[in-house]
């Protein structure tokens, strides 16, 4: 279960419980090393035998290099003190300065590392000159430095000790200056603490609410790195003789470097003591920073984000909604069972995947079959959890090592599964070949394209490097690469997305495989370029016959492409289907809701124009400029932009990525100053204001944001995000804002258990509805919506969408409602406008803009968009021609 | 070891790629832009430095008071240039720097550059050794580490990096000192008396003793030479190589999660191939940019090195020096170390840029 982490006293139980196996051993020993250096610390006079600088006991000296006895267990010193009784003593030095240092270093680097991330600038500029100046330097000859500086000199115990701190913390606080400052450019930038800043939230509160209270989990770490530098410097300055005046107090560094000369001599006691004392501290500590790291790094945890499962129930719940009794393991339709016996290039048969989690086992596909033929199109469609992408990488053997996979998957007469890694390599890429997601992560970024196909064919072919590089550039042009001859030898960032794209696909189609699995293969990708990419994967699949294993979640991209789907839910096959049965007859419930949810574009019946209302934006010929780098002319992301919405309007904004669109929308709310241009919201000019300015209209207008991850803050429960408008631009009593916030979240269906949630407790559709509850808090005039759905499944897209239009159609807010989903816009906006390149292409009516387009871009973006509808999707792609095929 | 270090480092953002302008190639560029940054870095290093020096009073009466009286420490003080105003002197010092002059020690009277030279080479040797081995250590059991992750070998390598992460280098080095010394090793200086008798008749005489003792050519003074430099390189390497260790496991393991990894897979590579060119060439492009920020840690371990094993380093003069509190040599030695440690940033930079294009163009 999800941990709150509110306190220290409850996070070191929740780290505790977060590790496992040998990490949590690893913490535990650490632990147990500094609570026994603490102990010995605090009882120090009462272990110790002797004084730390006692020579002599009753009288009788003590002997110089005396081996260990049953009077001296350690034995004695050159100067002929009790080696144990030093020791002893020293940890109490260690432990002073230890804690001294890591206090003060943090005191000092922690609000310089806020201060100097969040507000930029000069200070800024200056302080990281001096803090990176600092940090290059030798630590250690920076500390002698200081602590001579200091002291001019050795000095007594208590002086000599905060010395010791301070020349170590002038050393640290570098290290805690770099590390929160780029926490804090992390952080300041995220969702959250803009719609802080859009209520008009002052900076102190971002600071400490926003900011620090998410910075602070990275303190532990660097806490633990500093306590055990700290160890260290202060007995290399003990080494060198620039520490702690020895008669003033015991410490370890001092005393090996009097040992030095004894090493030559075999005298062993008098450094291995010591010596050992300061590892195993060390040893303690970075035990404890050691493991904290490793917990806490999300890149090396093996298993999956808290969310996912949240993001899962919601899905189940909407799908139990949708279906009733029927158990999802039942597929209702197996056209393919019934067909005669084809040949299949590639069946899988009862396949099954399981991962071993930290959770525990995870069923990620339970025993599912399909085939694909021959210049066959299968789409595979389902949404987030389905195990679609899970069961094309289990055909391939790429699934990581805690995935236990059965069942059949053969390739022609070969059974896949099973097989050696050394069996399987020569069919990957060769017979069976896959294109990814992502093209920016699939490309390694330190080679070239062309090594990188290159390397492809010579894996399976034996070729020299000069025909591979021929064959690689056919395989470029091949794939509708511009300028094949010199894109070769470019680099992965060197090219667009659309490019990244094509040169992935222009891999998987080097060795003529027999099956390419295309994995989501344009969902990172703008409209225009997918139609491109999809065009590109038909056409090769007419003139190279291969079978095509389409793994999608937009039902608008199968309608497209597919010669048979099968549908997807919770590791399970729910039905299979030749599209145009599938589309036109779903038969299971899950399919038919799945359909319904799917925005059509042109078939859905949205708002008309509204009454003439009052205007309530008015935004005049905007221009936002980004400044460029050195030497770099300046960046307009918007030109020249003017459009104005009016009371109960939603005017939808269309555009690709890049089009300057979420940048008018955060220009509106002033989170982004305009280079030239005006703002009207409600009659009042906000453009050009300062943020003290600005502050009484921010109850004016709300924000909601993209990504359901980020828009809220993670360390406040689901009341304190919704109440914090409230709290800020109200004043409004405690009792009357729970009572606001409790008929917000009931207005947006999230009853009041919520209140006391944390944001990752809650799915993304969930968390996008809280954010709609916060932005509604102040019942604005204005809303901005900055793709609010796009990051959720399809069916929970439709109920929040659902949920936004009938709360619009109550409050008659103005919205501003941006989005790359043109049928989305085509539910909910009773105007669009379209941006390319920063300028408006065309604005108007809904029907008129996206049924009767005037201007060449818009009719381009319309017919790229594919629509869930084999038959009509077939029109429109032989009625749009060659338009888009070279763009990209 | 700094935060940095375990922290996962993101991999440099992709630049935005840029026509090429002008006669310069996009490598040369950058680099020209990375030397213009190092320069008001450099600034600030040394006037930091000048001034901390000034802070602690008046040299002369630091390094001789109580010996002269107040008479002679004028004197002194006069001669010294000392008597002037501190904007002078920080003039004096910049210029001087510009031309390669880094000052007079105040106990005896030495060229401070030539002790750079002299002392210098010393450590140069001594770095060079240590990081032999800490390459040799580091970057094959990472390696180990990384492909038996969480089993065995990575369970012990990972205690062993730990472990030698939690030694100080002076404690390794009396350990070694008491294992070695026993069999009659050779555990203190860099060669016997009679052998820098020797090789002080070569020319040119360089100071780094494996140089002097090639050019020499006696096998024998070659091999001692290699003895003497074993137990400081290894105390010193150990220091640097669990540092490289930890990270090779920990960037090797990031990118083996990496898209273009199973990309590599997918496209039928072979895994020796996988590791070897997509997961462990991207995983050097972090480690050489930390190993910039161990070249000021090495030269740390370095003094404490040269002490345990009397190594007459700069390390070691440093501090003698500073024992004698001659701030003025101080000055000049730390202000070396200062430009030593921005010059090698500079050549990491550049080794990224040739491993990592996305920085070069």
């Amino acid at each position: 279960m999800p941990t709150r982490r509110l306190s220290l006293s409850k996070a070191v139980p929740a780290v505790v419980r977060q590790s496992h196996g040998l990490q949590r051993f690893m913490l535990l020993l650490g632990f147990a090393i500094i609570a026994a250096f603490l102990i010995i610390a605090i009882f120090a006079p009462w272990i110790a035998p002797y004084g730390f600088n006692d020579d002599r006991s009753g009288g009788v000296l003590f002997g110089t290099q005396q081996a260990p006895s049953a009077d001296h267990w350690f034995g004695t010193t050159v100067g002929g003190t009790d080696v144990l009784s030093r020791v002893v003593y020293g940890t109490r030095t260690a432990i002073e300065v230890i804690i001294l240092a890591v206090v003060l270093s943090s005191l000092v680097g922690v609000p310089l590392g806020l201060l100097s991330g969040f507000l930029g600038g000069w200070l800024d500029r200056v302080l990281v000159l001096v803090m990176d100046a600092l940090y290059a330097f030798p630590s250690l000859l920076l500390a002698i430095v200081v602590s001579i500086v200091l002291t001019g000199g050795s000095s007594g115990a208590v002086g000599g000790i905060l010395a010791a701190a301070i020349s170590i913390t002038v050393v640290f606080v570098p290290q805690y200056y770099r590390v929160i400052r780029s926490a804090t450019l992390a952080v300041k930038v995220e969702p959250y603490v803009d719609s802080a800043r859009v209520v008009g939230v002052r900076t102190p509160r971002i600071l400490g609410r926003h900011i620090f209270s998410n910075v602070a989990q990275n303190l532990p770490v660097i806490g633990t790195l500093n306590a055990s530098e700290a160890i260290l410097t202060l007995a290399g300055l003990g080494f060198l003789g620039f520490g702690i005046e020895p008669s003033a107090a015991a410490e370890w560094g001092f005393d090996l470097n009097k040992a030095l000369p004894d090493a030559s001599n075999g005298i062993w006691w008098t450094s291995v003591f010591p010596g050992t004392a300061i590892v195993l501290i060390v040893l303690g500590v970075t035990l404890v920073g050691e493991s904290l790291n490793d917990i806490l790094n999300p890149l090396l945890r093996t298993r999956g984000a808290d969310t996912t499962s949240a993001d899962e129930a919601e899905i189940t719940h909407e799908f139990e909604e949708l279906t009733g009794d029927i158990e999802p393991s039942v597929e209702v339709r197996n056209e393919a069972a019934n067909a005669e016996k084809r040949v299949a290039a590639l069946a899988l048969t009862d396949l099954a995947v399981t991962f071993r989690t930290d959770a525990g086992q995870i069923h990620a596909v339970n025993g599912i079959s399909f085939d694909v033929a021959p210049g066959e199109v299968v789409a595979v469609v389902g949404e987030s959890g389905s195990g679609k992408s899970v069961s094309s990488r289990a055909v391939l053997g790429l699934l990581p090592s805690t995935a236990a996979v059965t069942g059949s998957a053969r390739l022609g007469d070969r059974e896949l599964l099973g097989m050696s890694n050394n069996d399987i390599r020569p069919i990957r890429g060769d017979q069976v070949s896959m294109v990814f997601q992502e093209p920016s992560t699939a490309l390694n970024p330190v080679y070239t394209v062309g090594w990188q196909i290159i390397e492809g064919i010579q894996a399976h072919k034996d070729v020299s490097k000069k025909d591979a590089r021929k064959r690689a550039i056919e395989l470029l042009e091949l794939v509708g690469m511009p300028d094949p001859e010199h894109r070769v030898d470019y680099y992965p960032h060197q090219l667009s997305g659309g490019q990244k794209q094509r040169v992935v696909i222009a891999m998987a189609i080097a060795c003529d495989p027999d099956v390419i699995i295309a994995d989501e293969p344009t969902t990172a990708l703008d409209v225009t370029v997918q139609a491109a990419i999809l065009e590109l994967l038909l056409s090769l699949r007419d003139r190279l016959g291969t079978a095509i294993v389409l793994i999608t979640h937009n039902m608008g991209v199968v309608a497209d492409m597919a010669d048979r789907v099968v549908v997807m839910y919770r590791g399970n096959i729910v039905e299979q289907a030749p599209a145009g049965e599938l589309f036109a007859e779903p038969k299971h419930p899950y399919t038919r809701a799945l359909l319904d949810a799917v925005p059509h574009l042109g078939r859905e019946n949205g708002p008309g124009l509204v009454d003439e209302n009052d205007l309530v934006l008015k935004v005049e010929d905007l221009v936002v400029e980004f400044p460029g780098g050195l030497g770099q002319p300046a960046f307009r992301a918007v030109d020249h932009v003017t459009l104005e919405i009016r009371k109960g309007e939603v005017l939808g904004l269309v555009g690709e990525s890049g089009s300057g669109k979420s940048t008018v929308g955060r220009t509106t709310v002033g989170l982004q100053q305009p280079t030239s241009g005006t703002i009207h919201v409600s009659g009042n000019t906000i453009s050009g204001l300062s943020d003290r300015q600005l502050r009484p209209f921010r109850s004016r207008f709300g924000f909601v944001f993209q990504d359901p991850a980020s828009s809220l803050n993670p360390r406040m429960s689901i009341g304190q995000c919704v109440a914090e408008p409230l709290h800020v631009q109200t004043d409004l009593k405690q009792s009357e804002i729970d009572a606001k916030v409790r008929s917000l979240l009931d207005s947006v269906e999230l009853g009041g258990s919520y209140v006391e949630r944390f944001p990752h407790e809650l799915s993304g559709g969930q968390r996008q509805r809280v954010s709609l509850a916060r932005a509604l808090a102040l019942d604005p005039d204005l809303l901005i919506a900055d793709e609010p759905t796009s990051a959720l499944d399809v069916s929970v897209q439709a109920r929040v969408l659902e949920l936004f239009t009938e709360l619009q159609q109550r409050l008659q807010f103005a919205c501003l409602f941006i989005s790359h989903d043109l049928a989305v816009v085509d539910t909910l906006a009773n105007r669009v406008a379209v941006m390319q390149h920063g300028k408006l292409v065309e604005i108007g009516p809904r029907d008129q803009v996206l049924g009767n387009p005037q201007e060449d871009y818009t009719k381009r973006l319309i017919a790229a968009v594919p629509v869930p509808d084999p038959d009509e999707q077939r029109r429109r792609r032989e009625a749009r021609g060659h338009l888009l095929t070279d763009i990209s | 070891m700094t935060a940095e270090v375990l922290a996962p480092l993101e991999p440099t953002p992709a630049q935005p790629s840029r026509k090429r302008r002008g006669p310069l190639s996009p490598l040369a560029r950058y680099m020209l832009v990375r030397v213009a940054l190092i320069i008001p870095m450099l600034w600030v290093l040394v006037t930091m430095v000048f001034l901390l020096m000034r802070v602690i009073g008046d040299p002369v009466t630091a390094a001789q008071g109580g010996r002269l009286n107040a008479e002679q420490i004028a004197e002194r003080k006069h001669a010294a240039g000392l008597d002037r105003p501190m904007l002078t002197q920080y003039w004096e010092y910049i210029t001087g720097l510009l031309h390669g002059d880094f000052g007079t020690t105040l106990t005896d009277h030495r060229e401070i550059s030539g002790i750079l030279t002299h002392y210098g080479a010393a450590t140069l040797e001594l770095s060079f050794w240590a990081l032999l081995v800490a390459f040799a250590v580091g970057i094959p059991l990472g390696r180990l580490a990384a492909r038996y992750r969480d089993r065995l070998p990575d369970v012990v390598l990972r205690l062993f990096a730990i472990l030698i992460y939690a030694a100080p280098v002076f404690f390794v080095g009396l350990l070694l000192k008491l294992a070695f010394t026993p069999f009659g090793w050779p555990s203190s200086g860099r060669s016997s008396t009679q052998t820098e008798l020797t090789l002080d008749n070569v020319h040119p005489h360089t100071n780094i003793m494996i140089v002097d003792a090639l050019l020499w050519g006696d096998p024998k003074i070659i091999l001692e030479v290699l003895q003497y430099a074993l137990l400081p390189a290894v105390a010193l390497g150990l220091l640097t190589g669990g540092v490289f260790l930890r990270l090779v496991r920990i960037n090797l393991l990031q990118t083996l999660r990496m898209d273009y990894v199973t990309a590599a897979r997918a496209r039928g590579v072979s895994e020796r191939r996988v590791v070897r060119k997509h997961a462990f060439r991207n995983a050097l492009v972090p480690v050489v940019t930390v190993m910039g920020m161990q070249i000021a840690l090495l030269l740390a371990g370095a003094v404490l090195t040269e002490t345990t094993f009397e190594w007459k380093g700069i390390g070691y003069e440093l501090t003698q020096y500073l024992k004698a509190r001659d701030f003025l040599a101080v000055q000049g030695i730390v202000t070396a170390i200062a430009v030593i440690v921005c010059v090698a940033s500079l050549l990491i930079d550049a080794i990224v840029a040739l491993v990592d294009p996305r920085v070069r163009f």
